[in-house]
């Protein structure tokens, strides 16, 4: 410090040269942000869940009735069950098609790369309601397969139309992108001459995949599969305009409480129970996470 | 690199028909709406026969000009906001050692984990519960931030991660005051990926439908209109609609790539 206090001789400048001062100058500004105008509105949820709705007021008394109510009444629980599977079942299907795919990317993509990567990427900025009105087109009773297999006097693929099917397909198509970007960019790290010195070492390539590829980018992985499974598992929006009738997805109920019908407390319960989830996943995939053998060494920087 | 054998190189095509059916699969509705914009039916539009009408119609709807003027409030004041926080914090997480490091790190990426649905209930929630303030356009971008930060986050990571702090360093060595090394220095050599991130942050806010719905209520966005029409069954306005964001989107992706491509701006040092 006394050196530095020799450079800087005003106070102000003295503060300057803080280094822990600087730090916390640059980083707080952001973090403060994210506390008060994410964490602060979260914990408020679960303070409302505890509360009750009279004609679209909240009113404060305390009560258990709206997790009662979720947690008793057959219908909220079997859209949970629905909208869990749905997020599995997306999440799966992204996984399975993203890692070949990010895979070629990262190995073969050369320097073309980055724009191949980014194309896959693009189209998650145009935004879910343009997307969903995109794939509607496409799959819907309207939408170009049914028309192009009616006017040529087939049957139209039923299942396309207004099904859980439809929905998980727009689902894939709005969020499989971030699974490629996740596994690509852990890739993207990955030192390829490791799979040459499994061949070497006599591995078949399946074997050298499942030991040295797949739990060394199990973190950007495991990423992905997050990154997928929290935004299908909230999903309002595509089951309503994919799923049709008999489509609904938890998410959509959710939405439902904050519009129709104003009951506020509730659907803060069902937010509660929606975030409770997530955090569950996550938390489970991180535990999942060996950092040693994931080739993380915490300086990344 | 190593001699390719036959079955590498059979993984190597088929990977490569996966990623072209991704690419078809991802772009092929996007240009279909597109090509539905400019025709004249819009239920099985072949043989084509080309209109602008679904244009006209766009221009004609009263609420089209006031929401395209609140999605780009949205998006600038979002933007900007997410670069600035994500600019400091990226800039001293990477000068400065410290042992809440991570915790910032993990604490900067979490808006990623949270479903839009959640950010924009539970914001509604505090605004009207705890703050007793009614949603508008201020809120809103507020409320897009939080994720917005985090994007911008990751887009000045990516870049600065290249950024050689000893400029800066050898700038005040020869006598320049933090403000002056900032502008003269850091500044012209990050520029760049700031505007990757007021970009993309920009264009995640414009498009926002879930958060921005929830804190508005009745005032429209391009994208809350986009969905009041698609619930009363799609209106032929919708395309064009789709197709002037779409086409907008791609046009700053464009740009920002070809900018950071060709040597008109170049990243700080480089090996």
């Amino acid at each position: 410090m006394s050196q530095v206090e020799a450079v800087r001789t005003s106070p102000l400048g003295r503060l300057w040269m803080n280094r822990n001062l600087r730090f916390a100058c640059l980083t707080l500004p952001g973090a403060i942000f994210i506390l008060l105008f994410l964490v602060a509105p979260l914990m408020s949820i679960v303070v409302f869940s505890f509360w009750r709705t009279e004609s679209y007021n909240l009113i404060a008394e305390w009560n258990l009735d709206n997790y009662r109510v979720l947690l008793s009444d057959p219908t909220y629980l079997t859209f949970l069950w629905r909208s869990t599977v749905m997020a599995v079942a997306v999440s799966l299907i992204s996984l399975v098609y993203a890692y070949p795919v990010a895979y070629l990317i990262a190995k073969h993509g050369g320097r073309y790369r980055l724009i191949l990567v980014l194309l896959t990427a693009a189209p998650f900025l145009t935004g879910i309601i343009l997307r969903v009105t995109a794939i509607q087109h496409i799959l819907g009773p309207i939408g170009l397969i049914n028309m192009a297999l009616t006017t040529f006097g087939m049957e139209p693929v039923e299942v396309l139309m207004y099904s859980n099917v439809a929905s998980a397909i727009g689902l894939v198509y709005l969020w499989a992108p971030f699974m490629v970007l996740a596994i690509y960019l852990s890739l993207l790290n990955f030192n390829f001459e490791l799979l040459e010195v499994a061949k070497v070492c006599g591995a078949r390539p399946w074997r050298a995949f499942v030991e040295v590829t797949w739990p060394l980018n199990w973190m950007g992985t495991a990423i992905g599969i997050v990154l997928v499974f929290v935004p299908t598992l909230a999903s309002s929006v595509t089951p309503r305009f994919l799923g049709g009738v008999d489509g609904a997805l938890y998410g959509t109920i959710l939405a439902h409480q904050f519009g129709a019908t104003g009951t506020w407390a509730l659907g803060s319960a069902m937010g509660v129970i929606l975030f409770a989830l997530s955090l569950i996943v996550i938390l489970g995939i991180w535990r999942a996470v060996n950092l040693r053998r994931s080739g993380f060494t915490g300086e990344e920087a | 690199m190593a001699a390719v054998n036959p079955g590498e190189r059979l993984l190597i095509v088929g990977q490569s028909v996966m990623l072209l059916l991704l690419y078809i699969f991802l772009y092929f509705p996007i240009f279909y709406v597109v090509y539905l914009s400019f025709m004249e039916n819009n239920v099985w539009p072949f043989p084509p026969e080309f209109t602008l009408d679904h244009y006209a119609l766009l221009e004609s709807m009263s609420d089209f000009h006031e929401g395209l003027i609140n999605s780009t409030l949205i998006g600038l004041g979002t933007g900007a906001l997410s670069a600035l926080f994500a600019c400091l914090a990226v800039v001293g997480l990477l000068k400065y050692r410290s042992r809440f490091r991570a915790a910032l790190i993990v604490l900067y990426m979490s808006p990623l984990f949270v479903a839009h649905i959640l950010i924009g209930i539970s914001t509604l929630m505090f605004n009207r519960g705890v703050l007793d303030m009614p949603g508008n356009i201020p809120s809103t971008i507020l409320a897009n931030t939080t994720y917005g930060v985090a994007f911008a986050f990751l887009v000045i990571l990516a870049q600065l991660l290249r950024y050689d702090w000893r400029l800066d360093e050898a700038a005040m060595v020869f006598g320049a005051r933090p403000a002056r090394t900032f502008w003269e220095v850091t500044l012209p050599n990050t520029w760049p990926a700031l505007l990757g991130a007021f970009l993309v942050s920009f264009i995640l806010a414009f498009n926002n439908l879930d958060i921005s719905f929830y804190n508005l209520g009745a005032i429209p966005t391009l994208p809350t209109i986009a969905w009041g029409t698609l619930r009363h069954g799609v209106k032929p306005e919708l395309y064009a609609l789709a197709s002037i964001v779409n086409a907008l989107v791609f046009l700053i992706l464009i740009t920002l790539y070809f900018l950071l491509r060709t040597g008109l701006v170049k990243l700080g040092h480089r090996d």
